[in-house]
């Protein structure tokens, strides 16, 4: 199976803080990483790999610094890298940057002169949270797709995808070729043992430009190509008003707290 | 003057299946009220499924001015294919100005498709949604990095433009089934072998017994609790609101639950939406557990328990009377 | 000997703080640690003092009464030395919370004891500075690191929290205040009693403020995960780092049970069970840092190349924050595992020269078999600082109290005689206190008793810890 895996290099929010003063987030000194959802469909991809045969590609669009992304995907199963940058490219939202990545993959196809049959996404990343560039990229190569799988496998030509439904799960098979977006696996992404670790320090990695996307409309990439504008940020401000309820009878506070509870959004 | 004139209209989609809609989809009609209004234009309620007749009068008695439906066996499930080429359909016909979807998994399976179908701005999980003074954009706002920034999202120059919204953010409205209005079927078919997918199978959620650290509730119980036999009283109140238990180290020590219910340094570490420490005074290992929760109620018989330093809703009070009223309230309130 | 807390000196108390709880209102945490198989017992009054100046009060009226005042942090200690034996006051010092400010050109940051190690850790981060001690409770307070002097996983390169401590004010038994040290690099001012008080235990004076040391956090770090198909090999392979002088940071070392344990216990498959159909047996987790990608990167080379020529099955590399996380947080889980898997738990972290380890370790277990309950043991291969674990689910307490008695004698005598001492880092509590005269010698022990009767001649603060004396009992 040739599979290509679309991964992103995130900051690692879970050590981005807030500056209590400035209420800003404070990015300085938060390691990169890739985005680890993009992780568990990489595990995905090389274990469909390793039961099946054929090769892994993993592809992300970014800054030059996104190749050390790449190089840790290389280093636990994949075969080869594909790095998309170009300052065209910058501001893109997800209909744009799925756009773009849409034709990378066409082009990475031509180049390998093989067809993809299954293109993977982690459901989301977790600094931007939108879970739309997988259905995006799908929709612009007119593919079917399955979003947040928790495991899959194939049988007969198609997949079968576990998939994360509101409140349970559901089998979903779909035709290949497909694009699978993919939630957390039952298991953990591998390390990298050291030779496949100091094999990938000095990989290749393929850059591609737009001038290598031959047919990509540039009105459509960037900030130009982005129906979305960002208008203002802030970093909410978590009120600890530690409130006190109080009511004439336990009935009456109760009856306070579930409608602030209510009104908040929280129920 | 108006730069979309032939765009009008709010559409609300709403998710439904087995004859039955989503809360998230009534939530939506409530709080798309007033952008309706600002606007001056119809909200519409988009159904599509299968026997939705009961679906598309409720969705009027919750607040819509009009319905828009397709009815067909093969919307009886949810499926990607099916759903995104009807609602592609109906909107190149109708042109609404905005659509918005509740953020469950399937519909945020299903906007980015046709969104990009429609090469259209689509703004994921909003938890609020409002009119610009312009009255013209709809601001989107919706949590990033982890929910340590908020960002506030347009989409200026193209239509219609297209939200997902967390369910459970705003609230639904009191249904009237006084309101009436136009129930437009459409009529809308796929052919079978168009649709790409199919669901083999679909288990219910609570056979799964999720993972205390995914809930979205969690009712824990502390010392303060005095007994494994006062522990039912607090499984009947999470029971009702569909949250999961937990529990101090003490209770664990004590023997009355065992230690997979455990919140804390030496237990799961938690990060629900709602938090209730019942009878928990608060030490800092069990604290360290929870500093993911976005609310926190403490409700304690000791005024001065250290959990209420951080809570956010305090009740003071005995537990055999809190928790049984507690959860009449919220009986109450869901109807 | 000491009074009991009546209405009477507890509204004296009250007069002098806003933060206290008497009787029924004091939260029973408060007679305990993470090891309740030594005891419990509850303080007549909880204080929850806010400044240095209540702190002294309190101690006053406290002095003036012979009233007992144990200090407590966040109460994670293993040794009972939080437990209040005798009763009395209750001095909990975790609301003192506040880290009150960096001074980045002399590389330092005063902070009240009750700041939780895991939050000075971060905040340090945020200004790109490391406070490089590193136990694996990363939830205790730095009062109590301090207290114990605690080691943890970095020691290996970074020492231990005696190094980072520059001054400290104290309340001395009788409620004066003092400052010992000072925020200078260097010092031959006469007897160093800062550093008499780091490592006490809570028994010479109660701290109220530290000033610390923190270093500049360095760029990059990798950890190395090792797995060997036995524990004696593993453990042969860690003085060959040191010798080719690569300086990992940490060196840890864990057998096939408890990382299968510990596994279980969060939930997630980190480390491989099987190498190429091979069981491992043990592993190493080596952790090296750095200024540049290159410095690691060459560390990283160097080190795999000595592991597998010392018979390492494999190496595998954490070279990103997510899985350095993950192999660490297995490592930090094993207490918790451990006290999950186990309704009988005790103790020890002996401390034995690095090329003793694996010879000691066989000893361990073998007298473990011998007396019949389980031994779950994991530690600091780079500084031969060993945590070794009783344990059973089969055993009545009383045998299992005996059986320890028996298994703690023997093991703390071979230390002994490897030249090892009886605690790295935990301290001594009240747990340990029988076994502290063996392993230093009477001598030793008659020096700290007169230490502790100048600090404190009434000994009215945390008795029975550390040290015992006759006429503490009542």
């Amino acid at each position: 199976m040739n599979i290509c895996v679309c991964i992103k290099q995130v900051p690692d929010t879970t050590q981005i803080r807030i500056d209590p003063e400035t209420h800003t987030l404070v990015r300085a000194g938060v390691p990169s990483i890739v985005n680890p959802y993009d992780n568990y469909a990489l595990e995905a991809a090389v274990r469909l790999k390793e039961q099946h045969g054929g090769s892994v590609i993993v592809l992300t669009m970014g800054p030059a610094q996104a190749e050390q992304a790449l190089r840790d995907c290389l280093a636990v199963g994949a075969d080869e890298g594909y790095l998309l940058t170009s300052r065209r490219f910058s501001g893109s939202d997800t209909l744009s940057t799925s756009y773009i990545l849409s034709a990378a993959i066409r082009r990475i196809e031509e180049l390998r002169m093989e067809t993809f049959d299954l293109i993977l996404c982690g459901k989301q990343a977790v600094d931007g949270d939108t879970a739309q560039v997988g259905p995006e990229i799908a929709e612009h190569l007119a593919l079917p797709h399955v979003t947040y799988a928790l495991g899959m496998v194939e049988k007969g030509g198609s997949l079968r995808v576990r998939r994360e439904i509101d409140g349970g799960v559901a089998i979903v098979e779909t035709r290949l070729p497909a694009l699978v977006t993919v939630s957390k696996l039952p298991v953990e992404p591998r390390y990298p043992d050291i030779r496949s670790w100091k094999k990938a320090r000095n990989a290749e990695i393929h850059i591609l430009s737009e001038e290598d996307l031959a047919e990509l409309d540039l009105s459509l990439c960037g900030l130009k190509g982005s129906p979305t504008r960002v208008v203002s940020t802030y970093v909410p401000v978590r009120e600890k008003k530690g409130l006190r309820l109080t009511g004439d009878t336990a009935d009456e506070t109760a009856e306070k707290l579930m409608e602030l509870l209510v009104r908040s959004g929280r129920l | 003057m108006k730069r979309f004139n032939e765009y009008k209209n709010v559409w609300v989609f709403i998710e439904a299946e087995h004859g039955e809609a989503k809360n998230v989809g009534y939530e939506l009609l409530n709080a798309a009220r007033p952008i309706a209004d600002g606007k001056g234009c119809d909200l519409v309620a988009v159904i599509i499924g299968h026997a939705i007749d009961s679906v598309c009068r409720e969705a009027l008695s919750f607040g819509a001015d009009s319905v828009l439906a397709v009815e067909g066996d093969e919307f009886e499930t949810y499926s990607t294919d099916a759903f995104s080429r009807v609602l592609i359909n109906l909107i190149e016909k109708h042109r609404p100005d905005t659509v918005i979807f509740g953020a469950t998994n399937n519909g945020r399976d299903l906007a980015p498709k046709v969104a990009c179908h429609l090469k259209t701005g689509l703004t994921a999980d909003c938890t609020g949604i409002g009119l610009q003074e312009d009255g013209e954009n709809i601001a989107w706002t919706r949590p990033t990095f982890g929910g340590n920034l908020m960002a506030t999202i347009i989409c200026p120059d193209s239509r219609p433009q297209m939200g997902t919204v967390r369910p459970g953010v705003f609230r639904k409205g009191t249904p009237d089934s006084s309101r009436t209005g136009p129930i437009v079927m459409e009529d809308v078919h796929i052919p079978p072998e168009e649709i790409r997918t199919r669901i083999i199978y679909q288990a219910d959620a609570l056979a799964l017994a999720l993972d205390l650290e995914d809930a979205e509730i969690i009712v824990a119980g502390g010392r303060g609790m005095g007994s494994a036999d006062n522990f039912k009283i607090l499984k009947a109140f999470a029971d009702e609101m569909g949250a999961y238990l937990g529990c101090s180290r003490a209770v664990v020590d004590a023997g009355w639950l065992p230690h997979t219910y455990q919140v804390g340094q030496s237990g799961k570490t938690v990060a629900p939406k709602v938090y209730f420490a019942v009878g928990i005074s608060g030490a800092i290992q069990h604290l360290a557990g929870i500093t993911g929760a976005e609310t926190i109620i403490a409700i304690n018989k000791d005024p001065n328990a250290p959990i209420f330093d951080i809570a956010d809703y305090c009740i003071v009070g005995d537990l055999n009377e809190v928790i049984p009223a507690l959860t009449r309230a919220y009986r109450k309130m869901k109807g | 000997m000491y009074n009991p807390l009546t209405e009477e000196i507890a509204a004296k108390i009250r007069a002098v703080s806003d933060h206290t709880f008497y009787g029924y209102e004091v939260n029973p945490d408060y007679s305990r640690d993470e090891m309740p198989i030594y005891g419990t017992h509850m303080p007549e009054m909880a204080v929850q003092p806010r400044s240095t100046e209540e702190v002294a009060a309190v101690m006053k009226i406290c002095y003036e009464n012979n009233i007992p005042v144990t200090p407590r942090g966040a109460g994670t200690g293993l040794v009972g030395g939080s437990v209040p034996l005798y009763g009395g006051v209750t001095m909990d010092l975790s609301k003192m919370n506040r880290i009150l400010e960096y001074d980045l050109e002399n590389f330092d940051v005063r902070i009240e004891p009750g700041v939780l190690l895991s939050d000075l850790v971060a905040d340090c981060m945020t200004r790109g500075m490391l406070y490089p001690v590193d136990p694996g409770e990363k939830y205790a307070c730095l009062g109590g690191n301090v207290s114990t002097n605690a080691g943890g996983m970095r020691a290996v390169k970074y020492g231990t929290t005696r190094e980072y401590v520059k001054a400290m004010t104290v309340v001395l038994p009788t409620g004066e205040v003092t400052r010992f040290g000072a925020a200078v690099s260097k010092t031959s001012s006469g007897y160093s009693l800062k550093d008499l008080i780091i490592g006490s235990e809570g028994t010479l004076g109660i701290i109220t403020e530290l000033t610390l040391k923190i270093i500049p956090a360095p760029k990059e770090v990798i950890s190395l995960i090792i797995p060997f198909t036995d524990l004696g090999t593993a453990l042969a392979t860690v003085p060959k780092f040191k010798t080719a002088g690569l300086d990992p940071q940490a060196v840890e070392f864990m057998e096939r049970e408890i990382v299968l344990a510990s596994e279980e216990y969060i939930g997630k498959e980190v480390f491989p069970a099987n190498w190429n159909g091979i069981e491992i047996e043990a592993f190493l987790l080596v952790t090296f840092d750095g200024s540049t990608k290159e410095d690691v990167n060459r560390l990283t080379d160097e080190a795999a190349e000595i592991a597998l020529d010392s018979g390492a099955l494999d190496v595998l590399i954490a070279d990103t924050s997510t899985r350095i996380r993950n192999a660490w947080s297995a490592r930090s889980s094993f207490l918790e595992a451990i006290m999950d898997q186990y309704e009988l738990i005790d103790e020890c972290d002996v401390v034995v020269p690095v090329d003793k380890i694996a010879d000691y370790m066989e000893f361990v277990n073998r007298t473990g078999d011998d007396l019949g309950f389980e031994v779950r043991s994991f530690g600091h291969a780079g500084d031969g600082n060993i945590h070794i674990y009783q344990c059973s689910n089969s055993l009545s307490k009383e045998e299992f109290l005996a059986k320890g008695e028996i298994f703690f004698d023997t093991i703390y005598r071979e230390a002994s005689r490897l030249g090892g001492l009886i605690s790295g880092e935990h301290g001594i509590g009240h747990g340990k206190t029988a076994y502290l005269a063996e392993s230093v010698g009477e001598i030793n022990v008659e020096l700290m008793k007169g230490i502790k009767k100048v600090f404190d001649p009434k000994l009215i603060l945390n008795p029975g810890k550390v040290v015992r004396f006759d006429e503490e009992s009542l």
